[in-house]
């Protein structure tokens, strides 16, 4: 269970997908897909020379959807004992759904999968002995104590396996098995009436992928605590960033959530029909949108790519059996795309591009994004953005973010800025955010680097009951013509 | 299950060789939620699920934690005895405070069997109630949800704890040509909960904020309604008492407390065994819970503490511990804040020219040690004039100190809500503040 993983699909986990499938047939379900699902998952918390938590979790458990008059019912256990049961709970929930579903729901012409896949990756993390990591992460840790004036450090590290089989009715199948990794680095410095922090090489437990143990160990983490924690320091006697309207550059990862909040989400097509209205909200796209709704500058182009390397969102099929794929969302800043479900597709007469997903084998897949990136320019480096612009600022490493509820208006805050004057870094500025309306923003895109980086976003709520999904955006230094910033102290 | 079961169960892995202490959290969870969009049924789910999480100490201060789902006695055993491998590889933990010691514990929310009981066709009863409500061109999305929890605490020290509870929500958002309006009702038992109310509350926001105007974001006298009040006590709790945080000097009432940090109006309690909360007897590490004062007329006067904070603090642990590991440590998940005499349209009639804010969407921290958040308005914001609601606006940004508007506190209305957006439950009423600042507008 936690001592170890191979690459096998236990056997049990097949033999109960096919009971759970056979008991909804019986049970009088017209459609049934069943996800035997089993996820580890691993977290190390340092602080200083402290080993503040060592967690593994393992949960394993049967869904089963099924769609019967019209209507969708699911039920989910952790009790493989009792699949029949779950399976009748399954219908009879499609059944009250089912004066209440408006039309039937249709799926696509979606052809029913068979294969199996498994994410590349080297070293498996749950094959690494703890007192590895806890030692990179302690050296790290030591590392940053070495800045003068920090609070304390931490050093975080996180891993997840999915092993998943799907069987359906119509005879699709896949197993596949997902395994992603994370690690980060956070300094805090406290004085002056001031709390300040700096992460790396991302805010929120640093960066994520898909892939083994090397890739926690490439972010070389020990390297760059100290450069880190000074800047922590160092930004407790900064001044804030002042209010103006400017020539914004963002730093990839922060630009990779602009992308989350106002391009991803806005394009879900279950949030454009209005799915997900009582939660996170709609979205100002329409589907008439389409090939028509000038989203941002001619400089920027947004795919969803569920196969990119080592991306946090990759995977071989999603929890609909749909294959991974790569699909447009915005081409040449014209809406050309969006992310879809099997049901969603067949609304508007398409095929799914495969972005269904569940947390959990208790949940339901919903729409979420997978690797949605910004492609990148030829303005080259962060350096060479610099040097390109007279008079500016640079955000770096998200803080905060927050986006109403039709992904129109935006408010991010950030660890970091720096002033640019004449081509050149500048000043420190502490505080800093800036905000904006999604294509007023996107369409003053004035120039995109060719420094492009995937970064993983581990905590994409979505759904009620909530769901949490891991998922990535590739994004380069982005610029922008006359945003508004300031400053949230 | 039951308290015998679930205790035995848990216990299953008390006897794991190796270990020189042993903590069992035990869920089970129950749950089901049915959801509609666009006045149709579209989702719905029933889980059951739970989680045996064990904490093992070696060396009386090494301490590996791990978690499963698979519930029977073999695999607690098999957590266990994997917690003690992880605390073997983990360094020595000078300051781990070490497991609760056994305890009595108090009463709190409901265990409801009709809650536990409800089926499908019952929660499709309460959304075709809801839908009922609805008039020409208003359409509806929300959710109607039942459930019910099983948590169990032992320890090796002998603490034995067990709660079983049940939980029940509506929501509605209703919306019209140009207009909508949101409402909740949350309760321990689903016969406490009104469709036909919960509906008419949405539908009246709907009507009352068509055709909605422009306003000049800025500083502006507000008045919040309860889900609103309850989103900033809720992030006040979060970011600024919990205890580690406090001692750390985090906390924007670190080294404050018997200060004023906010209006006399405020009093704000944790009190998960208040009738009508929705908390539990026990924290995770087995401590009992009780009222814990934080805020008493302006005066910031405890923190909350699970045993490491408490430790830190040279204080006793206040019964606010989380599921181990918790670097963060814990915080206070079930406040209220007492209410006052004045009815929601008095507090409406006391302002010249205000904002009433049904709800807020989407918040987040900006400055946590200045408790300043931001976020949007949502689903029934509206212009005062005269003392009186004359039409809805389009909504607004904020950012705002949370302590900074709690000193602004004019009136606190009388009636209390009970909401939930932390996991926990909130129990608060209405609030009329003399400056709210928004920091800008958006187009609907």
């Amino acid at each position: 269970m936690l001592g170890g993983v191979t690459d096998e699909i236990p056997a049990e986990h097949l033999s109960w997908a096919g009971d759970a499938l056979d008991a909804a047939k019986a049970a009088g379900a017209d459609y049934a897909d069943v996800r035997v699902v089993e996820e580890l998952a691993e977290s190390i918390d340092v602080r200083d020379d402290r080993v503040e938590g060592v967690s593994r979790t393992s949960s394993r458990g049967v869904g089963i959807r099924v769609l019967a008059h019209g209507a969708w019912g699911f039920a989910a256990t952790n009790e493989p004992g009792d699949l029949a049961g779950t399976a009748r709970r399954a219908v009879e929930i499609a059944r009250a759904s089912a004066p209440l579903r408006g039309e039937p729901v249709r799926l696509d012409d979606t052809p029913q999968p068979s294969g199996r896949y498994v994410t590349p990756h080297g070293r498996n993390p749950f094959d690494v002995p703890l007192a590895e990591k806890i030692e990179l992460l302690l050296a790290t840790a030591a590392a940053g104590r070495e800045a003068k004036g920090i609070a304390y450090v931490e050093a975080t590290t996180d891993a997840w396996q999915r092993s998943t089989v799907f069987r359906s009715s119509d005879g699709g199948w896949f197993d596949q098995r997902v395994v992603q990794v994370g690690g980060g680095l956070r300094g805090t410095a406290l004085g002056e009436g001031e709390l300040q922090v700096r992460s790396w090489p991302n805010s929120f437990r640093g960066r994520f992928t898909c892939g083994g143990w090397e890739d926690v160990v490439a972010i070389d983490l020990p390297g760059h605590a100290l450069g880190t924690c000074a800047e922590a320091v160092a930004l407790l006697t900064a001044p804030d960033l002042p209010a103006r309207e400017t020539t914004l550059l963002l730093e990839s990862s922060q630009l990779a959530l602009q992308v989350h909040e106002s391009v991803g989400h806005p394009t879900e097509l279950d949030r454009i029909m209005g799915m997900e209205r009582a939660f996170a909200g709609t979205s100002f796209v329409t589907v008439e949108d389409r090939g028509r709704l000038r989203y941002g500058s001619p400089l920027v182009t947004i795919l969803a790519d569920a196969t990119t390397p080592g991306a946090l969102g990759t995977f071989g099929y999603d929890d609909e059996g749909v294959p991974a794929g790569t699909a447009p969302l915005v081409v040449d800043g014209v809406l050309e795309g969006f992310l879809t479900s099997r049901e969603t597709a067949a609304l508007i007469g398409d095929r799914s591009n495969g972005t269904a997903r569940a947390d959990s084998w208790n949940a339901i897949p919903l729409i979420r994004m997978n690797n949605v990136s910004l492609q990148p320019g030829d303005a080259g480096s962060l350096d060479d953005l610099i040097a390109d612009t007279e008079d500016g600022v640079l955000l770096a490493t998200n803080r905060s973010w927050s986006i109403d509820d039709r992904r129109v208006n935006f408010q991010f805050g950030c660890e970091a800025a720096y002033e640019i004057r004449d081509g050149r870094r500048g000043r420190l500025y502490r505080n800093p955010t800036y905000a904006g309306r999604t294509t007023e923003f996107w369409g003053a895109c004035e120039a995109l680097g060719s420094d492009w980086v995937v970064w993983g976003v581990p905590n994409c709520g979505k759904g009620q009951p909530m769901q949490t999904a891991r998922v990535a955006h590739g994004a380069p230094t982005g610029r922008f013509h006359h945003v508004t910033t300031g400053s949230s102290s | 299950v039951s308290r015998a079961s679930a205790l035995d169960l848990a216990s299953a892995a008390l006897g794991v060789a190796g270990a020189d202490g042993v903590e069992v959290l035990l869920t089970r969870d129950d749950t089901a939620l049915t959801r509609f969009a666009e006045s149709r049924v579209h989702q719905n789910t029933a889980r059951v699920d739970g989680e045996a999480r064990v904490r093992a100490v070696v060396d009386g201060c090494r301490v590996g934690v791990v978690a499963t789902n698979d519930l029977t006695p073999y695999g607690v055993r098999r957590a266990a005895e994997a917690a003690v491998e992880a605390a073997r590889l983990t360094p020595r933990d000078e300051s781990f405070p070490g497991l609760a010691p056994a305890a009595e514990y108090g009463d709190a929310g409901e265990d409801d069997a009709a809650t536990a009981a409800a089926s499908p066709a019952d929660r499709a009863a309460l959304v075709a109630t809801m839908l009922g409500h609805l008039g020409r061109d208003q359409v509806a999305a929300g959710t109607a949800e039942t459930g019910r929890r099983e948590l169990a605490v032992v320890n090796s020290d002998g603490v034995a704890g067990y709660h079983a509870s049940t939980r029940a929500s509506l929501t509605c958002l209703v919306s019209g040509s140009d207009s909508t309006g949101w409402a909740e009702d949350t309760a321990g038992a689903v016969g406490a909960l009104s469709a036909d109310d919960v509906a008419a509350r949405a539908v009246g926001k709907v009507e009352a904020g068509r055709s909605p105007r422009d306003v000049e974001p800025g500083d502006w006298p507000v008045v919040l309604e309860a889900p609103a009040v309850g989103t900033l006590v809720e992030w006040l709790c979060w970011l600024a008492f919990g205890g580690r945080e406090v001692v750390e000097g985090r906390s924007a009432i670190s080294g404050r407390f018997g200060e004023r940090v906010c209006s006399p109006l405020v009093t704000i309690v944790d009190d998960p065994l208040a009738p009508g909360m929705l908390g539990t007897p026990f924290d995770a590490e087995g401590t009992p819970k009780r009222a814990l004062p934080l805020v008493t007329e302006g005066v910031a006067v405890n923190a909350a503490h699970d045993r490491l904070s408490a430790r830190l603090a040279g204080a006793a642990s206040t019964g606010h511990a989380l599921p181990a590991p918790n670097p963060e440590g814990g915080f206070p998940a079930n406040p209220s804040l007492r209410p006052g005499d004045a009815s929601l349209d008095e507090l409406v009639a006391g302002c010249e020219r205000a904002l009433l804010v049904t709800r807020f969407h989407y918040t987040n921290a900006v400055h946590a040690l200045s408790t300043t958040l931001t976020g949007m308005t949502r689903d029934g914001t509206f212009l005062v004039e005269d003392g009186r609601v004359v039409g809805g606006v389009r909504n607004l940004r904020f950012t705002q100190s949370i302590l900074g508007t709690l000193s602004t506190v004019e009136a606190v209305g009388r009636e209390t809500a009970l909401g939930s957006e932390f996991g926990g439950s909130v129990r608060v009423p209405a609030l009329r503040l003399g400056s709210f600042h928004f920091s800008s507008a958006t187009t609907f």
